[in-house]
C-alpha cells in the first residue's frame, strides 16, 4: 500500500514537472486575457458600447467585410457559451441537472 | 515563437466574467428549482406506491384464492 502511494506520488510529482512549462506559458497569457476587467476598464467598456450602438443607430455594421463580421460572430458566441460553462458550474453536473 | 498575450476588449472581457457569473447563478437556481419539484413528485409517487402495493396485494391474494378453489373442485372425488 505505502509503495503504491510513494509511486502514485512519485508520478504525480513527475507530471507537475513536465506540465511545469506548459502551466506557466498558460499562466502567461491567462494572466493578461483572462483576468477580469477593473473599475479602470469602465470608461473603454463604455466607448466600445458606445462605438456598438453608434454602428447599430448609422448603420456603420452594414460597410463591415463579410470576414470582419463573421469574426465579431464568432467573439459574440464565445463570449455568450462563458454563460453555459457557468450553468455547468452552478449546477454541478457537465450533462443535465441531477436531481 | 512565443507571441506577446493579446491585450483583450474589456468589453469582452466584462461580458466573459458577467456571463460566466449569471450562468452560476442560473445554473444553481435552476438546480435548486427542479430538485424541489422532483423531491414533491417523488413523495406523491411514495403515497401511491402503498396504494398500489395494497392493490397488487389484494389482487394476488384473490387469484391465488380462486386457484385453491378451483383445485379442491377438480380434486373432489367424483360422487
Amino acid at each position: 500500500m505505502a509503495s503504491v502511494a510513494s509511486k502514485g506520488s512519485g508520478l504525480i510529482n513527475r507530471l507537475l514537472v513536465q506540465a511545469r512549462p506548459q502551466l506557466d506559458v498558460f499562466m502567461k497569457y491567462a494572466k493578461v486575457e483572462l483576468t477580469p476587467p477593473t473599475p479602470a476598464d469602465i470608461p473603454a467598456i463604455r466607448q466600445s458600447i458606445g462605438n456598438i450602438m453608434k454602428g447599430a443607430k448609422t448603420g456603420a455594421y452594414k460597410n463591415l467585410s463579410v470576414r470582419e463580421a463573421w469574426l465579431n460572430t464568432l467573439v459574440t458566441a464565445e463570449v455568450l457559451f462563458w454563460f453555459y460553462i457557468g450553468e455547468c458550474i452552478g449546477k454541478r453536473q457537465l450533462v443535465g441537472y441531477k436531481v | 515563437m512565443s507571441q506577446a498575450p493579446v491585450r483583450v476588449s474589456p468589453l469582452i472581457k466584462l461580458g466573459r466574467w458577467s456571463l460566466l457569473l449569471v450562468g452560476i447563478a442560473y445554473g444553481a437556481a435552476h438546480q435548486s428549482r427542479l430538485s424541489k419539484k422532483e423531491e414533491k413528485v417523488r413523495e406523491i409517487e411514495l403515497q401511491q406506491k402503498v396504494v398500489r402495493d395494497a392493490k397488487l396485494a389484494e389482487e394476488k391474494k384473490r387469484a391465488s384464492e380462486a386457484e385453491a378453489r378451483a383445485l379442491a373442485e377438480l380434486s373432489k372425488p367424483r360422487a
